[in-house]
């Protein structure tokens, strides 16, 4: 690679798009970023209730009780009484004394009236909760005590917990429904989840840790500044990539690039030079957000961690979008792809980055740490590592998938985008050994696309347990098995391989265990890290190993054993796939249901 | 300057070239012609390094093709002209002249030159508002804007009006006489005719017959020998107080002189009319199956 030559195209890269865009919409581009940065950072300092701040005028007058109650709510600017103000439409409420003066008519002045109640309603129980004499003044006291849930199995604990229904009767008990922790939450002289499953258990970091009220007064939390500030971060992703995916297929359509191709360039100065200033723009604006939010005040936290932690989502987007640009065949295609890149990756990065205090699963997206740091929460350099390992490496396989079919054989031709993703395999096979390789090198993306689908199948975990186990295993299966076959079914069809049975069992053997080796790697990678090893343990069924298990019987579970799976299964795709694509088919199936038979013993029948 | 040994390229299971060998000295001009789907593009565009041979060498001014060191020796016109319309022509050619190293002042002096050359206006203008005509002319001028010894030239007068057409040619032809080793393919083999040295003949991704215009005219093109008598003779046409016979060999030649002095006459004209290279290319093409011939060379 040459960095001159690099940067001289990622220059004339800018001069070229700038051409064809006018100042006008550069404006307006510019303007809408700047209010979409100010809106969501003013919302995230303020919170939910900061949109209506100051939004109904009430007139009343300080003698009047209900005085106290309007002063407190930010929703409600105080004035003093003037039937004539209510006429003009300057005020929407008017109370003489504890009278209703004005009738409230248009949709404003009523939603007005109803906001009042219900501050009032407000108003008496912290009033209530004033008085000395707790037992008159609340018979029934529910405290909500959060607490940081360290594993799958304490979450999906929680949804069992008993709903207090507020009829007293189990005032002094304690159910808190967190699982083995809850005993913790009895400190509280006594609680009652009134509605642990779903969202009572998320946000706990944004409330303080715990709440006391009366049953009428519990709200189940919502993260939401955590969702604001993961938006923030995740939307110029989404904008950056149509810009970027549309210049690459540009290149593509009409052979605009096959004279770049013919220039003393490598492919490798073009798609780079092409890419880097997406993703400087991209890096700019994030860096550009994380300074605004932290000196404007927004946020407690946010530095070069944030920043940091942004840079392999940066490249995910980019390299996922750069393979579907090289993949389509027109921006029709392209708009698919996009979408589906946008979809998929923002439900990896976004929601789990919505659950950053409640869950440690969230840390499978880099966007978590972004959100912890601006939330001035300690991020361990394993918990970096983690998030961020992962899509770095599948950015790179992406990007290496995607130059290798930059180049003209591939760039120019209208072939169909599974034919092109077989093609963008078979490029980097030179002989049988490219079989172990490719596995390994599919690893970051298998285990992207594993976290991807435990993101995506994580949440129907309130739905039934018993359903989403064998939805993740299936998933996991799924794509472990193809990422090992699909490059040798590649190699079949371009006649890289050829098709003896003893090639098939050669090839399917170096798969399986090249896919042993790197999977093995990325778990020591992962169980270095304390605060997922619990997660990670009961990925693997280590926990679930009797106590007193001899040594050479845990060897045999964790090594030899996923060894031979894998090898098998993938020897069992390869013999199919060197006959056609049917029988690939039919293998594969048939590997999948080993694999999954192997999966589901290992996780749920040890485990009893 | 060239050297092609052996050239294979496969599509999956389609063969667009094999076996092409051959060789282009400096300062030559050599053509490629046949039909649709012969393999020249294919051809010229593994000599530019833009395809990887499947198999066999090629070579340009010393370098491997592989290597991008060649490519500051080449310029490569393709068929279509693929420009980047956002741009004007001298920020397009401005781009190229960075990626080849031209310093500025060079870049800026040959980019005008040879924009004048071709008598290009509206340089400022987008490439998109441009007629084909004009786009052609800038991505000609691209070609040259590393000032290489090795032109390949795919098809440069495609799709062009007559007068743009014969504007291409006469340039193409300019350059050729400047020095340049050209590699030249057009359906137009007129023009082939007029520009180049030698040509190679293509079919179904073979070179079916190769060298300089007069061997492969001797080879499979037709000769006649019009022969004009003051006489009469058998099978001759009256034309204009005298009499012409059409004959194909230098026998023909003589037995009409004979015949000719038998009857009190004489020979007062012999004129030859070979095939055009078109007509040779029928001929070749038109072959039973496709086999390489090579006129000229081993």
């Amino acid at each position: 690679m040459n960095p001159r030559k690099l940067l001289r195209i990622a220059k004339w890269e800018v001069t070229k798009n700038a051409g064809g865009v006018d100042k006008r919409t550069v404006a307006i581009m510019a303007v809408s970023v700047v209010a979409m940065v100010l809106v969501a950072g003013l919302a995230a300092s303020s919170g939910a209730s900061g949109l209506d701040s100051g939004l109904y005028r009430i007139g009343v007058d300080e003698s009047s009780s209900y005085y106290a109650p309007a002063s407190d709510d930010a929703a409600f600017v105080v004035q003093e009484p003037d039937p004539a103000a209510v006429e003009r439409g300057d005020q929407e409420l008017l109370f003489v004394g504890t009278q209703l003066a004005s009738s409230p008519e248009d949709p404003k002045e009523r939603a007005a009236l109803g906001e009042f109640r219900t501050s009032v309603d407000r108003y008496n129980s912290r009033q209530m909760a004033r008085e000395d004499n707790r037992t008159a003044a609340e018979p029934v006291s529910v405290t909500l005590v959060y607490l940081e849930q360290s594993g799958v199995s304490e979450t999906i604990a929680s949804d069992s917990g008993s709903d207090g229904d507020g009829d007293g009767g189990s005032a002094g008990g304690s159910s808190a429904g967190s699982g083995g922790d809850g005993g913790d939450g009895g400190s509280a002289g006594g609680s009652t989840d009134s509605d642990t499953g779903g969202l009572a258990g998320l946000g706990a970091g944004l409330t303080g840790g715990s709440t006391t009220g009366s049953p009428s007064d519990i709200q189940p939390p919502f993260p939401f500044e955590s969702l604001v500030l993961a938006f923030l971060f995740i939307v110029p992703m989404n904008f950056v990539i149509q810009a970027y995916g549309s210049t690459m297929l540009s290149e593509r359509l009409n052979r605009r690039g096959e004279l770049l191709l013919v220039s003393p360039v490598s492919r490798f100065d073009i798609v780079a030079g092409k890419t880097m200033p997406y993703f400087l723009g991209a890096m700019g604006v994030v860096t550009a957000i994380t300074l605004g939010l932290r000196f404007g005040g927004l946020t407690a936290g946010g530095g070069p961690i944030a920043v940091l932690a942004m840079l392999p989502i940066a490249l995910l987007f980019l390299s996922a979008t750069f393979c579907g640009a090289m993949f389509a065949r027109s921006f029709k295609e392209l708009t698919f792809v996009t979408v589906t890149v946008t979809v998929s990756l923002t439900s990896y990065a976004f929601v789990p980055a919505i659950f950053t205090d409640v869950t440690p699963i969230a840390l499978i997206s880099p966007l978590t740490v972004v959100v912890r740091d601006l939330q001035a929460q300690t991020v361990t350099a394993s918990n970096f590592a983690f998030s961020t390992i992962p899509p770095t490496l599948t950015a790179v396989v992406l990007f290496g998938l995607g130059a290798g079919l930059y180049r003209e054989e591939d760039m120019f031709t209208q072939r169909a985008i599974p034919l092109k993703v077989l093609d963008a395999l078979s490029g980097r096979i030179k002989s049988n050994w490219s079989a172990l390789k490719l596995s390994v090198l599919l690893i970051p993306l298998v285990l992207v696309a594993e976290l991807v689908a435990i993101a995506l199948i994580f949440p129907l975990q309130g739905l039934s347990t018993a359903l989403t186990i064998p939805l993740i295993l299936g998933a996991v299966v799924l794509i472990e098995e193809v990422a090992k076959s699909l490059h040798l079914y590649a190699g079949y069809t371009s006649g890289r391989y050829d098709r003896s049975l003893r090639t098939g069992v050669v090839v399917g053997t170096l798969s399986g265990v090249g896919f042993f080796l790197a999977e093995k790697v990325t778990l020591v990678a992962q169980l270095v890290n304390p605060g997922l090893r619990e997660i990670q343990t009961s990925q693997v069924g280590l926990e679930l190993l009797p106590s007193g298990v001899p040594i050479w019987l845990t060897v045999a579970v964790l090594l030899l054993l996923p060894l031979l799976l894998h090898v098998v299964t993938a020897t069992v795709s390869s013999l199919g796939a060197r006959r056609s694509r049917r029988s690939y088919l039919l293998a594969l199936g048939t590997a999948m249901a080993i694999h999954f038979a192997y999966n589901y013993t290992v996780v749920i029948a040890l485990g009893q | 300057m060239i050297e092609a040994r052996d050239l294979r390229k496969e599509y999956g299971d389609f063969v667009a070239v094999e076996g092409s060998t051959f060789s282009v000295d400096r300062g030559e001009v050599f053509g490629v012609i046949g039909p649709n789907g012969a393999g020249k593009t294919t051809t010229l565009k593994m000599l530019s390094g833009l395809l990887e041979p499947t198999s066999g060498d090629v070579s340009v001014a010393g370098y491997d093709v592989t290597d991008t060191e060649m490519r500051q020796q080449l310029g490569f016109l393709p068929e279509e002209s693929p420009l980047y319309e956002e741009m004007t022509p001298l920020s397009y050619l401005r781009f190229f002249a960075d990626l080849y190293d031209v310093p500025t002042d060079v870049a800026t002096e040959r980019m005008h030159d040879t924009l004048d050359e071709l008598e290009l206006e509206h340089r400022e203008r987008k490439l998109g508002d441009m007629s084909k005509g004009m786009k052609r002319k800038v991505a000609i001028a691209r070609s040259l804007i590393n000032d290489p010894d090795v032109l390949v030239y795919d098809e440069p007068a495609s799709g062009l009006d007559p007068l743009t057409t014969n504007y291409v040619i006469q340039f193409t032809e300019q350059l050729a006489r400047e020095g340049k080793t050209i590699v030249f393919s057009a359906h137009n083999l007129y023009h082939v005719e007029t520009i180049c040295d030698r040509v190679a003949i293509m079919n179904e991704g073979q070179i079916v017959a190769r060298g300089d215009l007069e061997a492969l005219q001797d080879e499979y093109g037709d000769r006649e020998y019009h022969v004009y008598t003051t006489v009469e003779v058998p099978g001759a046409v009256a034309e204009n107080g005298n009499w012409r016979r059409v004959v194909e060999t230098m026998d023909g030649v003589e037995d009409v002189r004979a015949a000719a002095a038998e009857r009190g006459g004489e020979v007062i004209d012999i004129r030859t009319e070979e095939s055009s290279l078109e007509e040779v290319f029928l001929n070749v093409a038109e072959s039973e199956t496709p086999g390489t011939r090579y006129v000229e060379e081993a």
